[in-house]
């Protein structure tokens, strides 16, 4: 309608985009597999990861071999942390997504880890869908599906972490092991 | 809008400021059409070329380009000649090494943008009565710039992956010029290591601001312990490290500082010496983590400012009242210290 008018979203060629993401394909159970967590340094974040992973062992089988928190909230993992990750688990809990910068960076690291076949529970607050979802769109994972757990989670208490990690549960499982669970219904 | 309307180059103007609003643009204000003329002078005006890349979010996967930041520049009103102007401010900005997850965050910052140097009367740059506006193009059009640079050029747009839990007033219209000319100590971005005279310009990120209105004493002392209260309000303290604080001075109480002795240096240290609270009152708050809560350290007042250093000091606005400003750097990384020199093209050797 104005040629002459320049669009100002329009900046650097950055390759055409990320493509379409294909999800890590699901085991059909968790007994005995290899789980990781990846933490970020929210408060309770690295607690809520620890309760989700005893409870993974203790009624699913989980071999919980790996925890490591990134020090960015902003950042994807580092590289060094997400190697080890594919190298020596089977499966990965990662999160928990509560601020604006690391609930979308969550959804980014469990994408990452999803593009080298390790199935990933990405778990954010529900205060952040928003900018998750932004993110599996922008990584090429549009409707990209994730836990979700009531906002907030830093003033939890230890008990508080306990119940909540209890009713992610079920949610953290079934994307961990459902064919299709993470990928848009 | 009919056809006929649209001759009339008013009515056209009209309908280029809709269409920008229904292409997602605008940060709710009408903008500027940008035209490849239009960035043309941007671009002479820098002596810089298009597709140099000036900023990167790598988990956004998006970068900026120099016609880009200026296409931007011209939709939120700057005239060519500040660009060089917006492309400092966003290199000091990027000193910030809170930065990365400003954008996106809870906090929502907003950049405070700091002119030194001739500059500020070439273009205009308001340092002086009502120095955090409105009322000045060049205050207002260069931060505005790097607002909708973020927006279109990173595309981290509010309720998307901005996720500001209220924002800051000034988001974006925070563009100050130093009174140098009333301030009794060297320039601010003498401070971030650019020598007096030259044009500079330097970026802290904050967080809202909050007056000091102390117009009833001749001393010092008491105004830097008026200045020191608020520097170590509770609320400000996000938990962790330290608090944060910086001052935007009135020439009123940066005069009666200096004539007292104080030198800027002095002003810091004063401030981080008195900008304490018992850590009892911490704890009552509920915030009692971190070094606030060390056992070891019960019954010690807690220094609120992470050093004398990081408290940053300018000086703007008008000498009619002893009113001044505290400013809340984001983040737990104390600002970056330094100033950019604006770069302008080589002088014409005919002129």
């Amino acid at each position: 309608m104005f040629d002459n008018l320049i669009d100002p979203t329009i900046g650097a060629a950055d390759g055409g985009g990320p493509g379409r993401v294909e999800l890590a394909s699901r085991p059909e159970t968790l007994a005995g597999l290899r789980l990781g967590l990846l933490a970020n340094p929210k408060r309770n974040a690295e607690q809520f990861l620890d309760q989700v992973a005893r409870l993974l062992a203790e009624q699913h089988g989980v071999k919980p071999v790996l925890a490591r928190m990134k020090r960015d909230i902003t950042d994807t993992a580092p590289a060094q942390i997400l190697d080890d990750l594919r190298n020596q688990c089977d499966v990965v809990v990662t999160g928990v997504g509560d601020c604006g910068s690391c609930s979308a960076s969550a959804v980014a690291d469990g994408l990452l880890l999803e593009q080298a076949g390790i199935p990933a529970a990405v778990i954010c607050s529900d205060a952040f869908r928003v900018s998750a979802d932004a993110m599996a769109g922008l990584r090429g994972a549009p409707g990209y599906r994730y836990v979700t757990t009531p906002h907030p989670v830093a003033n939890l208490s230890p008990d508080g972490v306990r119940d909540r990690a209890a009713a992610a549960l079920p949610a953290v499982v079934g994307l961990l092991t459902r064919p299709g669970a993470a990928a848009p219904s | 809008m009919t056809a006929t309307s649209l001759t009339d180059p008013v009515e056209q103007a009209r309908a280029v400021a809709e269409y920008c609003y229904e292409q997602g643009w605008t940060d709710g204000l009408p903008v500027v059409p940008a035209t490849k003329a239009g960035i043309n002078a941007c671009l002479a005006a820098a002596g810089r070329a298009p597709d140099e890349i000036i900023g990167s979010v790598a988990h956004l996967r998006r970068s900026v380009t120099v016609a880009q930041a200026a296409a931007n520049a011209i939709m939120a009103g700057c005239r060519p000649e500040y660009f060089p102007v917006v492309l400092a401010a966003w290199q000091a900005l990027h000193l910030e090494r809170s930065v990365r997850g400003a954008w996106q965050s809870t906090s929502g910052p907003a950049p405070l943008i700091v002119v030194n140097g001739p500059v500020r009367s070439r273009l205009g740059i308001n340092c002086a009565g009502g120095v955090f506006g409105p009322g000045f193009r060049a205050n207002a059009t260069i931060p505005r710039a790097i607002g909708l640079i973020v927006r279109n050029g990173y595309g981290v747009r509010p309720q998307e992956l901005e996720q500001a839990t209220q924002g800051v007033p000034g988001r974006w219209s925070l563009c100050l010029g130093e009174n140098e000319e009333m301030s009794p100590w060297e320039p601010f971005s003498a401070v971030g290591g650019v020598a007096p005279g030259v044009d500079a310009v330097s970026a802290v990120l904050i967080r809202c601001c909050e007056y000091v209105d102390n117009r009833a004493t001749d001393s010092a002392e008491a105004v830097l312990t008026d200045l020191a209260d608020t520097l170590a309000r509770l609320g400000a303290f996000v938990g962790g490290g330290h608090s944060s604080g910086g001052l935007v001075l009135g020439p009123e109480h940066a005069q009666l500082l200096g004539s007292a002795g104080y030198s800027r240096a002095d002003v810091q240290q004063w401030l981080f010496t008195h900008a304490v609270r018992d850590r009892a009152d911490m704890l009552a708050a509920g915030k009692g983590d971190g070094a606030a809560g060390d056992p070891a350290q019960a019954g010690t007042p807690f220094s609120m400012m992470p050093s004398a250093a990081d408290i940053p000091i300018l000086v703007a606005g008008a000498a009619n009242a002893a009113i001044s400003m505290v400013f809340r750097p984001f983040g737990w990384a104390p600002w970056s210290g330094r100033a950019v020199p604006v770069a302008w093209p080589p002088a014409d050797p005919e002129v």
